[in-house]
């Protein structure tokens, strides 16, 4: 095995690279061979949920795709629950046909532990080396928590690529209208404004992706550090964008909403804003010449919403705004504009009646921390960190502003947010600019 | 080289069929006949085959390519005399060659006498021997066979005023095997053929001898008591013959032919030939190794019989319509290479003149557990003509040399009874006997190199399969077992080259030898044994404990 360290700058996959595979994995890819469809499952003790996202997907594969040679690979963090056995139990061959069910050809699914600590990063590695061994025509990566994964979703993500000549797939789903707040209120607006590009779900659960994006994005650097552990489904979607890759979007269907704790948002800043931030910098020829934005062309449905209720504490989300503020005084004084931390400070003392965090204001926020973690101004890590409360407060008022908001008028809300990133863009461009 | 005296000759048969019609014309009319199939039998006798199955060379209108026959005591004129068979047949036997010849038990021609007497009063006597209704709503639960052509299993004769019952052609009236009259004449027909020396009987259309309201009219108990007491007179009176069984059935369905080794000694073996094209094709071995998981054992003494190509379409009827659907749309990418649930073509062109890929496929046709039955002309690589009408493309003069008519005739090319293949890739000029003997690569000395490997041991006529099952799907391996002597398989059903580990541990400390070669291969050791196959490549290895 080799070990984890930084890899030379490098086009393509080299030699080296591939000896993260086990000689075990490799026996079993040389056994399924070339494939036209190939889904992988990163997974770490999945066990409630593993068994039956593979018989649904399998499900989609006959059904969708009786005829393609398809494989589905597990790439397995090192579950202790049995996780890797389910996966390989759905396989079909002759020597063990599965019950009511009736396949033209044999159906691999495999199983391989992914070197490294458990995280995305090496799985997806490991899939997309796969992917590329077995000159994959068309990649999905299946979310191994998708408790409301429908057969059709395989067929959805596919056909795309299979059929109409896409690199990449982004999901689109039905959601709640609170649910994913960190894409709506941060991630699709500056994306979308940054690139140019109108793509809901850039950090995706599930995708699908040509095997030649694939190929690239395999040869691309920085496996081995941070940040090609974390977030390494949107780096995917910037690498296709910056690439110029054929890009849509496909209506999958019901996203179940997932209760997260508050210290999840961390983490989730760090696969996200960090990944965005970090690329910003390496992509600046392309995304400082971009002005508005274009839709992707969408199958199906575009994003939906869903009004039932659900609990949110807002008056803790202003809290910990409001304390946050005070007391990363010193460290916003390092990465916002005085006019912005005062503005900040000001909404911070307001009751809860009173407090509004607007969008411009939220706009410049995230601009001016752009513009730092590329100055790198004190940690980047802190940077991010640093963002959470703020972000929290955002949210406060984004979930008052939509409280009896009708699907429609959240949509325009989401919609004005965008419109104000980019509106704001020369700012940004101005700031990174300056401190160049 | 005498017969054999064995009782189960066929199961070490390599049996080629062929039309007489087809084969050589002897007296420049245009048309092949025994004379000129008996000047070829040397090619045969080469070429390695031990028996020949002609297909029906009866008095016929040839409205159904002889099936529909209307005297079953003689010869067609045109392909000679009931002596010119006489001699064909004492020529095959002096050569070790047996003959198996076409008997149609089911229905007869429309203008058979019989049926010319049945229909011409209620009252002849030989009334009873057709299947007659006032209306053509009996047997309703019936599929019809001919889907292109028929629209009902009953025909209106405007004779006698009534309804007849034919399973195929409605020019092709089936016989009422109730009448026990029928039963007595057939066997006499049998008889008279076996008297003069003929060695086994193809009985076509066997599952529908007889009708039974409420039922599919297929497979019926009565129809097996037919066959048992026509096995039983066969045994009786002329030990060593055989039959072998059309029977287009699943094998579920097939079993009950064979009985408890009391009614056919082989039957063929129909819903393999689609799946071998589709696991070609698929490059997975599944289809293969399912529809021989789902074939039932078959009593010691009979047989299996197998084959890539016949005188018919590919038939597609024991697959599923999934199946079909990807049959057709691999196989028969034009409309016209399809006819009623079925593909007509020969096995060249299906397999795009793939050298390769006919050698694998005539490679598995030769090992898997059954008596091979090789096409007229494949051995050659012979295309066909999918301008002609019906299965007549498939059925097209033996390429025999590049000259006039191929060698098939001396007759003027429009005498011909069919059109030679002309086209740039399969034509005559191309593809032909004489040719191909002169080089030592080709098609035909491999076929004649194939052949004499597999007589040469045993254990593929008359050896148990067991199914290796290497996690490399695109590999078809299995054992072939005879006494103390193994055979192993294995096939890369790929058009790339392919590794599989075979799990040989229990044949630890034997070497393999390659059959065709007699190479050497590495001692099976404790660990999985490695092999890497190039596309399409197939291994025949005998294990030996040295």
């Amino acid at each position: 095995m080799e070990a984890m360290s930084y890899t030379p700058s490098g086009a393509e996959l080299k030699l080296e690279d591939e000896t993260f595979l086990s000689d075990d994995f490799l026996r079993q890819l040389i056994n399924v061979g070339e494939v036209d469809i190939l889904i992988g499952l990163p997974t770490h003790n999945n066990a409630k949920t593993i068994g039956s996202v593979v018989t649904t997907i399998r499900s989609g594969i006959l059904r969708g795709f009786p005829r393609e040679r398809a494989v589905i690979i597990n790439a397995d963090g090192g579950s202790r629950d049995g996780t890797p056995d389910l996966v390989t139990g759905v396989s079909i061959d002759d020597a063990r046909p599965a019950a009511n069910l009736y396949a033209l050809r044999t159906l691999h699914s495999i199983s391989t532990k992914y070197d490294g600590s458990a995280g995305s990063g090496a799985a997806l590695r490991t899939i997309l080396a796969a992917a590329e061994l077995l000159r994959a025509k068309a990649c999905l990566v299946m979310s191994p928590e998708a408790a409301h994964l429908q057969p059709d979703w395989i067929s959805n993500l596919v056909h795309p690529i299979y059929r109409d000549g896409f690199d990449l797939v982004a999901p689109t789903y039905r959601r709640h209208k609170f649910d994913g707040l960190l894409t709506t209120n941060l991630l699709y607006p500056m994306l979308r404004a940054l690139y140019g590009v109108r793509i809901r779900e850039a950090y995706m659960p599930e995708f699908g992706f040509s095997g030649r994006l694939g190929s690239q994005f395999l040869g691309q650097n920085g496996w081995h550090d941070g940040n090609g552990q974390a977030g390494v489904e949107l780096r995917m979607t910037l690498a296709a964008i910056t690439g110029g890759y054929r890009i849509c979007q496909s209506f999958l269907g019901e996203k179940e909403h997932v209760e997260r704790r508050g210290s999840d948002l961390i983490p989730a800043l760090r696969q996200t804003v960090g990944v965005l931030f970090s690329a910003l910098e390496t992509d600046f020829l392309v995304w400082s010449k971009v002005a508005g934005s274009k839709p992707v062309p969408t199958t199906g449905s575009e994003q939906e919403l869903q009004l039932d209720p659900i609990r949110v504490n807002r008056k803790r989300l202003r809290e910990m705004f409001s304390t946050g503020v005070s007391e990363l005084q010193s460290v916003f004084q390092s990465i916002l504009s005085p006019s912005t931390l005062t503005e900040l400070q000001r909404i911070a003392r307001l009751g809860e009646e009173e407090f509004h965090y607007s969008a411009e204001l939220w706009v410049r926020t995230v601009y001016e921390f752009a513009a730092s973690y590329q100055k790198s101004v004190i940690s980047r890590d802190h940077i991010i960190q640093a963002l959470a409360p703020l972000f929290r407060g955002r949210v406060f008022t984004f979930l008052v502003e939509n409280r009896n908001a009708s699907a429609i008028e959240v949509e325009n809300n989401v919609e004005g947010l965008c419109l104000e990133f980019e509106r704001l863009k020369p700012y940004l461009l101005q700031m990174w600019k300056s401190r160049e | 080289m005498p017969l054999n005296t064995d009782v189960l000759w066929y199961k070490d048969a390599i049996i080629y069929q062929v039309h007489v019609r087809t084969f050589h014309d002897s007296n420049g009319d245009g048309i092949g006949d025994f004379p000129g199939l008996e000047q070829r039998l040397d090619y045969l006798q080469e070429l390695g085959v031990n028996a020949i199955w002609l297909m029906p060379f009866f008095p016929s209108p040839l409205r159904d390519d002889g099936y529909d026959i209307a005297d079953y005591h003689t010869v067609n004129p045109s392909y000679g005399t009931l002596e010119d068979f006489r001699k064909l047949l004492d020529s095959a036997h002096e050569r070790g060659i047996r003959v198996i010849i076409e008997m149609v038990l089911n229905h007869t021609s429309d203008q058979h006498p019989w049926f010319q007497e049945a229909r011409s009063s209620h009252d002849n006597p030989r009334r009873d021997w057709y299947v007659w209704s006032d209306t053509d709503t009996r047997y309703k639960g019936t599929r019809i066979i001919f889907v292109d052509t028929e629209k009902s299993n009953w025909a209106w004769d405007p004779v006698s005023k009534s309804f007849y019952w034919h399973r195929f052609f409605s020019h092709q009236p089936d016989l009422n095997w109730d009448n026990p009259a029928v039963g007595d004449q057939m066997w006499n027909v049998m008889k008279f053929w076996l008297d003069m020396g003929v060695d086994a009987f193809r009985l076509d259309a066997v599952p529908y001898l007889v009708e039974r309201e409420g039922t599919n009219c297929e497979n019926l108990p009565e129809t097996h008591n037919i066959i048992k007491d026509l096995r039983r007179k066969l045994d009786e009176q002329f030990s060593g013959r055989m039959l072998l069984a059309e029977a287009n059935q699943w094998p579920a369905d097939l079993r009950p032919y064979f009985g408890d080794g009391d009614e056919f000694h082989m039957a063929f073996h129909f819903p393999l030939m689609p799946r071998m094209f589709m696991g070609l094709k698929l490059e997975d071995r599944k289809p293969i190794t399912e529809i021989l998981q789902q074939t039932p054992e078959i009593p010691a003494s009979c047989q299996w019989s197998l084959f890539l190509r016949n005188h018919d379409e590919l038939t597609l009827e024991m697959v599923t319509d999934m199946e079909r659907d990807y049959m057709y749309d691999m196989y028969a990418t034009s409309k016209s290479m399809r006819l009623n649930l079925g593909i007509r073509r020969r096995l060249a062109p299906l397999l795009n003149n793939d050298r390769r890929r006919i050698e694998l496929m005539n490679g598995m046709l030769m090992s898997l557990p059954g008596t091979p039955i090789i096409y007229y002309g494949d051995e050659i690589g012979m295309g066909d003509n999918i301008l002609l009408g019906d299965r007549n493309g498939v059925r097209t003069p033996m390429q025999w040399n590049g000259g006039w008519n191929a060698g098939f005739s001396k007759a003027e090319p429009q005498r011909l009874y069919a059109p030679l293949i002309q086209d740039p890739v399969y034509g005559y000029p191309a593809v032909n006997v004489a040719a191909q003997k002169e080089s030592e690569h080709s098609l035909l000395h491999w076929m004649q190199r194939i052949i004499a490997v597999r007589r040469s041991n045993g254990v593929f006529g008359r050896g148990s399969i067991e199914f290796l099952y290497p996690a490399n799907h695109r590999i078809l391996a299995y054992l072939r077992r005879l006494g103390k002597e193994t055979v192993l398989v294995v096939n890369n059903l790929s058009g790339a080259a392919q590794a599989v580990e075979l799990d040989l541990k229990r044949y630890k400390g034997n070497i393999l030898i390659e059959m065709f070669g007699n190479n050497i291969f590495p001692r099976v050791g404790d660990l999985p044994y490695l092999l890497t196959l190039g596309p399409y490549q197939f291994y025949w290895f005998r294990l030996r404990r040295v």
